[in-house]
């Protein structure tokens, strides 16, 4: 059930920006419409591309913030967040458990 | 002959209405809403629009482009290695594979980490177990992970927890012990929660969901507020979703009051403010569905109040749609075009900010 | 002197107040001109239907409805003592309630256990995660003529067949009916097990009670 609704209404993750504007609603309480513009700016694409893959695959690629399938060499989890954090100018929990780790 | 078109009733079965019973469904299913929660029945338009959704003639339909939200997934991994019957498909793997399945090959947009009980008392126990299982997947996840869990305040009374069942209580018209009962279980509840989620936010969780709240009543959502408002305090960069149990917060205790606004018999769109209040970052409203009722009546009475929550909050409304909720079935494998419809409709017509 | 209708209606509003206070005085002046039995049926009866309602609708909460039955209850032991006798008011039914064996889930079947009482059957609520058994064992003991079943997940909702093949087995499933209810039941899941009626909600639940045995 949950990919049936990931098909019909989601943004698919990290296959394009789901989970870029997820975390800005979590982060900041934004609405749906807020959340697309402020990724949206900070990507420098239309809301539309938020969801577009052929769009959000190159630009993960060229920000090295995680992409769906294996790459060799391309940032993965605490890697990928911790671009994402420099991007979104969000803290993320586990980044700064991370950083407090190897301090 | 009018053409008639495949809906299906509340518990799964397929049933054939033409376009004016499902109008006149719809009709009804919006009217019962704004009649229980004294607000607006949808407009002509959304109710034309609703029709043109069911009617569609693809076995799935989806949201028009540019308009998807994030779809949160609850219930953890259970869905993958849960073989307890009624809530996974007994893949063997672990929690870790199971988020990673969700991030990548899924497409979630967040993923949650949770315990087989799925309550959080049982947590206290095993508490080091989930807290390393939450580093593990956090070194690995991208999405927004959370650590979920059901308040299920049943579990603090006789014969599972310390105190009295005020079922028992109240049958024996002893009210005010049975008022006392649920006042020591909220505030025992609520001192679980934040322990437990204290250490998963040290292992490095993005935030907590509270899943089925105030399935025992006022006193449950009464706890979970409370927790949510300690959580906040301590941790102002947690991610913090409040997802309801019902449409109507019953009242068991009938005088318990948050902000100065009495819990119980508060419908989603009261309920949203007060998520709000406590601290929470997104509010995940619920309408049960009626298994003898059809697809558009139930569809469109949980849009009217989802639409009508979604109109008065001020946080993200991240609508939950599972098993027997949002207007979907209540069967254990829900049809995929009565899910579809929806997804679509919620998004489209009441305006949810994710599912 | 206030007309019939009028004394209906303040027996009726009392029992909403959930006020004993309210429901003795309202039975004093309704005695002077209505007949005991009359004064049950049309006035107090009719009030707890509304407190049911009410409470379904979240006007009302679970205090109220037992303190409504509390008042109602003190109503009708006043008026016993001038029912005809042989009359004496009887409850409506006698009903065992309680969730299947496996199954923890309480709080639902206590408010249908709650509302049956209220609504003036003769509940005995057996709690749960109950031993499929007990159900029989105790519905002899106490000659019920209902048998209620809760189940609140998938993989106990196969106790409710169980159930009902025990009650086959010891002969009594021609004078006791069943009704089961719980998230995962459905009307089809009823007519599938042969239980003689499926509930949504607790108002639900004592409305086919009342259709079954009365």
């Amino acid at each position: 059930m949950p990919i049936a609704h990931i098909m019909a209404s989601g943004m698919t993750g990290i296959r394009a920006a789901g989970d870029l504007v997820a975390r800005m609603e979590f982060s900041k309480n934004m609405r749906i419409g807020e959340a697309k513009e402020y990724v949206a700016k900070k990507v420098g694409v239309d809301t539309m591309d938020l969801s577009d893959e052929h769009v959000m695959r190159e630009i993960r690629e060229e920000l090295d913030i995680g992409v769906i399938t294996s790459v060799a060499g391309a940032a993965k989890g605490i890697a990928a967040k911790m671009n994402i954090e420099k991007l979104l100018d969000v803290k993320i929990n586990s980044c700064d458990l991370f950083r407090k780790q190897i301090a | 002959m009018a053409t008639e078109y495949a809906l299906r009733m509340g518990d799964g079965k397929r049933v054939f209405l033409t376009k004016e019973k499902i109008i006149e469904e719809i009709e009804a299913g919006t009217a019962d809403a704004a009649d229980l929660g004294e607000i607006s029945t949808l407009s002509g338009d959304e109710i034309d629009k609703l029709a043109e959704i069911l009617m569609m003639p693809g076995k799935a339909v989806s949201v028009e482009q540019g308009m998807e939200v994030p779809v949160t997934h609850d219930i953890g991994t259970l869905r993958i290695d849960g073989d307890q019957g009624n809530s996974g498909v007994g893949i063997p793997s672990s929690r870790l594979v199971g988020c990673m399945m969700h991030e990548r090959a899924f497409g979630a947009d967040t993923m949650e980490l949770g315990h087989i009980d799925y309550s959080f008392k049982p947590v206290k126990p095993v508490i080091a177990n989930e807290c390393q299982a939450m580093e593990v997947c956090q070194q690995n996840m991208i999405i927004p992970l959370f650590y979920g869990a059901m308040p299920n305040m049943g579990l603090y009374y006789t014969p599972d927890g310390p105190f009295e069942n005020p079922g028992d209580l109240m049958k024996a018209f002893k009210i005010q012990e049975a008022r006392e009962s649920m006042e020591h279980a909220a505030e025992h509840m609520t001192r679980d929660m934040v322990w437990i989620m204290q250490r998963l936010f040290a292992s490095g969780t993005d935030g907590v969901n509270f899943d089925t709240t105030a399935a025992a009543g006022d006193g449950d959502f009464y706890g979970t507020l409370h927790a949510v408002e300690a959580l906040r305090t301590q941790f102002p960069d947690m991610y913090i979703e409040v997802g309801m149990a019902g449409e109507l917060v019953l009242g068991m205790h009938g005088e318990l009051e948050y902000d100065g606004v009495g819990l119980a018999g508060l419908w989603p769109h009261q309920q949203a403010p007060l998520v709000a209040k406590a601290g929470a970052n997104v509010f995940g409203p619920v309408v049960n569905t009626n298994t003898s009722k059809t697809s558009a009546w139930n569809l469109a009475r949980a849009v009217t109040f989802i639409k009508a929550a979604v109109e008065v909050s001020t946080l993200p409304c991240h609508v939950d749609m599972g098993m027997g909720v949002g207007g979907i079935p209540m069967l254990e494998t829900p049809p995929i075009d009565a899910v579809t419809r929806a997804s679509k409709a919620m998004v489209e017509i009441a305006g949810v900010d994710g599912i | 002197m206030a007309s019939k209708e009028e004394l209906i209606q303040e027996l009726s509003d009392a029992i909403i107040s959930c006020k004993k206070d309210a429901v003795l005085a309202a039975v004093e002046k309704a005695k002077e001109v209505m007949e005991p039995a009359e004064i049950i049926e049309k006035g107090l009866a009719a009030g707890m239907n509304e407190v049911g309602v009410l409470f379904e609708r979240g006007k009302l909460f679970l205090p109220h409805v037992m303190m409504a039955a509390d008042a109602m209850g003190a109503g009708v032991a006043v008026l016993e003592a001038d029912l005809p006798e042989g009359s004496e008011s009887k409850k409506l039914g006698v009903i065992v309630n309680g969730t299947v064996e496996g199954d923890v889930h309480d709080i639902g079947k206590s408010i249908v256990s709650t509302m049956l009482q209220s609504a003036g059957f003769e509940v005995h609520d057996i709690g749960r995660d109950v031993p499929l058994r007990n159900f029989i064992e105790k519905a002899k003991e106490v000659k019920a003529n209902m048998i209620g079943l809760s189940a609140l997940m998938t993989t106990t909702l196969p106790g409710q067949k169980e159930i009902i093949a025990l009650l086959k087995e010891e002969g009594m499933r021609e004078n006791v009916k069943v009704m089961v209810g719980g998230a995962p039941a459905t009307q089809a899941w009823a007519e599938k097990i042969g239980a003689d009626c499926y509930a949504e909600n607790a108002s639900e639940a004592v409305a086919k009670a009342k259709e079954l045995l009365l």
